[in-house]
């Protein structure tokens, strides 16, 4: 299934290798277009109306979860998947109670964005 | 305490080599030795701002830095690396690391984003401890810090 996805870090390294980890993990045919901050992919989800945003949490100008509820207050069906170095209990739960798809950790691997996100796309 | 920290932090570094950087495990180990000098070091760390402000702090030679923001950029080994892309591998190495050790505190916490130096300046605080390790065979250390001062008081 191919997918109109947004991939949001403010590093330029870290979307690098989000796009390199989705085409290992099986998703080479993902349509990706790249945002370096929580506004910049919030003006660009609103405009484009992507399957999926994967966005960063830590992020300079809006962080990942100021866009998570930007998006919901927008009434954008728009999910969202956050990939952060910042997997704590808390973290994840603060993320599923504002309607986050998942939540991968960094480091990651093509196997656990395939088991992360496969279940998503049945 | 101290070195179960320290084995976890660079248990985490190792992980995200094996999964970020190398491909594979085994690169990344303990340094044997006296301290690891470094030759244009390059300094990249990120503060966790909570009830005990610390800081995580990786440090390595301008070489090897750039072989790391190579393969983190699925670059060349001869390819040219601009100082930007170095800066943005070794952020995102130490905000990885500072994101993990975030999770294993069990206050709440702030993580703040990464700060890389190319000059040799260390950034102010008291050491916590330091792990010395190699990647490659070359010197990299893993280091942690206590934050008395917000980090513009300190530079």
């Amino acid at each position: 299934m191919s997918l109109r996805v947004i991939v949001a870090d403010d590093s330029k390294v870290m979307r690098q290798i989000v796009i390199r980890t989705l085409r290992q993990a099986g998703y080479g045919d993902w349509e990706v277009t790249e945002a370096t901050n929580g506004a910049e992919a919030l003006e660009l989800a609103l405009a484009q109306r992507p399957d999926l945003v994967l966005s960063d949490w830590n992020m300079p100008e809006m962080t990942g979860i100021d866009l998570l509820r930007r998006l919901n207050a927008s009434g954008a069906d728009i999910p969202l998947g956050f990939i952060t170095s910042e997997g704590s209990p808390q973290m994840r739960e603060l993320a599923e109670s504002e309607g986050a798809l998942f939540l991968i950790a960094k480091p990651f691997t093509p196997d656990s964005f395939r088991s992360t996100i496969d279940p998503f796309l049945a | 305490m101290i070195s179960t920290m320290a084995d976890h932090v660079v248990a985490i570094a190792q992980d995200m080599f094996t999964a970020m950087v190398d491909g594979e495990s085994g690169a990344l180990t303990d340094r044997a030795g006296e301290a690891a000098v470094l030759t244009e070091p390059v300094h990249a760390w990120v503060d966790i701002d909570g009830e005990r402000p610390l800081r995580t702090l990786v440090a390595t030679g301008r070489g090897t830095a750039d072989r790391i923001a190579r393969a983190l950029l699925a670059m060349g080994p001869q390819d040219p690396v601009e100082q930007d892309d170095v800066r943005d591998a070794l952020g995102e190495i130490a905000n990885v690391i500072g994101g993990n050790v975030k999770g294993l505190l069990p206050e709440r916490s702030a993580l703040s984003l990464p700060v890389v130096t190319f000059d040799g300046r260390e950034p102010a605080g008291a050491l916590v401890w330091t792990r010395s390790l190699e990647w490659h065979h070359e010197p990299l250390v893993v280091s942690m810090w206590d934050v008395p001062l917000k980090r513009e008081e300190q530079l």
